[in-house]
This record gives structure tokens, C-alpha cells and sequence, in this order.
């Protein structure tokens, strides 16, 4: 995968996990054994170092 | 069977995907679209997700939405707020972009364990939280020329603008996203969109 794909991914990704508005009465706060909020983290941190990465090659 | 929902939408003609079985879900004088899933399904499931995302595509193509959180299943139906059909009505013409800017001097992250009190520590978060160069935010906002925009603090390492604009105006808006880039070389940012209503969904912040 190119970073630009990489990049595309993770962005989606972030909208995906991190965006919209939290409709249940129940906020879900895990997928999997994996915590939401962590998982969105992490998307965040390496979605800012590809953006970083990308940048620096331009 | 249930559906784990993809978004709030005005018409039931709005949820419609070649191929990926959507399902439009009554919701009060609105809808919800949704995929279908089996009980105990999980929603980590990688090809799960990346179905999610390549449908909120695929609707907003179609029209513009009020994107849902990821996660929501249902039934049962959540409650209906009763500003999302005029939020739908108001920007049925319009969608969102993002400009994800990496902040010009990333501050170090406090540790939990060297405060006290959870108020301090949150001030503290607070003080972390990432900046960019004014003068890249002027330009920023002068290019887009968007009906609204909202910045916000993702963390310690990068803020974004979330800019309502006319659905009409996307190319124009990436145009001018090339052009932040050759005037701000040294900004390592990403303008991505258009995404539905993510930012912008609550009417109260507009």
C-alpha cells in the first residue's frame, strides 16, 4: 500500500470510529476486546505521522 | 437480525447501494440505513468496517446525511432529536470537509499518575493541546470560504477544521487545498472530503 493509500485509509478509518453522532442509549466503547477510544487514538496518531511522512516527500 | 446503522437520512429514496444490501430502517418522519448483522456478530470484523466505510460513501453520493458514530446497532431504535430533519433540510445541498493540520510544536503528553486530582490532570490535557500557525489558519479559512467551519484539538499532535460547504464547491475547495500547499510548504496538513454531516449535525453548535 502507498502512503496516499495508507493515508486515504486511515483518514476514513478516524471519520469512520471517531465522527457522527453517538446514537445509542448505550455508548458502545469497544469493538472486539479492543477499546474504541484507544483504537481511535492510535488512528489519529498514525493517520498525523503519515500526514507528516506524505509531506515530507512532496 | 439486526442492522448496525450507517446514518440519518430525510427520504427513504437516500438509502440506496448497488449490491451491498443496505436496509432502510423507519425512524420516526426520518430513516436510518443500516447492514444487515447477525447476533453476536463482531464489529471489529476488518471486512465489516471497510463495508461501513465504502457505504457512507457509496449514500452520500446519493445525498447527504447525518453520519452515525460507528457501533449503533439496532433495533431497538434510538430516540429521534428533533433538530437532525431540520439539520438534514438545511444542508441537503451541502457535505463537510476536513483539513487535518499537524500542530506546529507538539507539547508533550502529562502523565495520569503526576497529578493529584483529575481536574488538574484535564487542565493540563488542556494546555497540550495542539496550535497552528495563525497564519496558516487565516489562509486556511480564507481559501475554503465555507458557509461555517469549526477547529477543534484532536490531541497534542494535530487540530482539523471541519468546513461546511456546498456540495457544489468540492473540487473548488480541493483546488484551493493545492494551493495551501505551495504557499505553506513547511505545514504538513491533509484536506480530505467530502464526508456527510459529521461535524455539523448538531444545529445547536452552528
Amino acid at each position: 500500500m502507498s502512503d496516499e493509500e495508507e493515508l486515504s485509509l486511515l483518514e476514513t478509518l478516524d471519520h469512520l470510529l471517531d465522527r457522527g453522532v453517538v446514537i445509542s442509549g448505550e455508548a458502545v466503547i469497544s469493538i472486539g476486546d479492543v477499546d474504541l477510544l484507544y483504537l481511535g487514538l492510535n488512528i489519529v496518531l498514525a493517520n498525523v505521522d503519515a500526514i507528516i511522512r506524505t509531506s515530507n516527500k512532496r | 437480525m439486526k442492522s448496525l446503522v450507517v446514518g440519518i437520512h430525510l427520504e427513504r429514496d437516500d438509502i440506496h447501494v448497488d449490491a451491498l444490501h443496505v436496509d432502510a430502517l423507519p425512524f420516526g418522519d426520518l430513516w436510518l440505513s443500516g447492514l444487515a448483522i447477525v447476533d453476536g456478530q463482531p464489529l471489529a470484523d476488518r471486512d465489516l468496517v471497510l463495508r461501513v466505510a465504502r457505504v457512507r460513501g457509496e449514500l452520500l453520493d446519493r445525498a447527504t446525511f447525518i453520519a452515525v458514530r460507528y457501533g449503533a446497532v439496532a433495533p431497538p431504535l434510538p430516540a429521534i432529536r428533533p433538530e437532525w430533519r431540520d439539520v438534514l433540510i438545511a444542508n441537503r445541498g451541502n457535505v463537510e470537509m476536513t483539513l487535518k493540520v499537524a500542530a506546529a510544536s507538539p507539547k508533550a503528553r502529562p502523565r495520569r499518575e503526576d497529578f493529584t486530582s483529575g481536574a488538574a490532570y484535564l487542565r493540563a490535557l488542556h494546555d497540550t493541546a495542539a496550535a497552528a500557525d495563525d497564519s496558516f489558519r487565516d489562509a486556511a479559512e480564507r481559501a475554503f470560504s465555507a458557509i461555517a467551519t469549526r477547529w477543534r484539538a484532536r490531541d497534542n499532535a494535530s487540530l482539523e477544521m471541519a468546513a461546511l460547504i456546498p456540495r457544489s464547491r468540492v473540487e473548488e475547495v480541493l483546488a484551493a487545498g493545492e494551493s495551501l500547499k505551495r504557499d505553506f510548504p513547511r505545514v504538513p496538513f491533509l484536506l480530505s472530503g467530502p464526508w456527510p454531516l459529521e461535524v455539523f449535525a448538531d444545529a445547536d453548535q452552528q
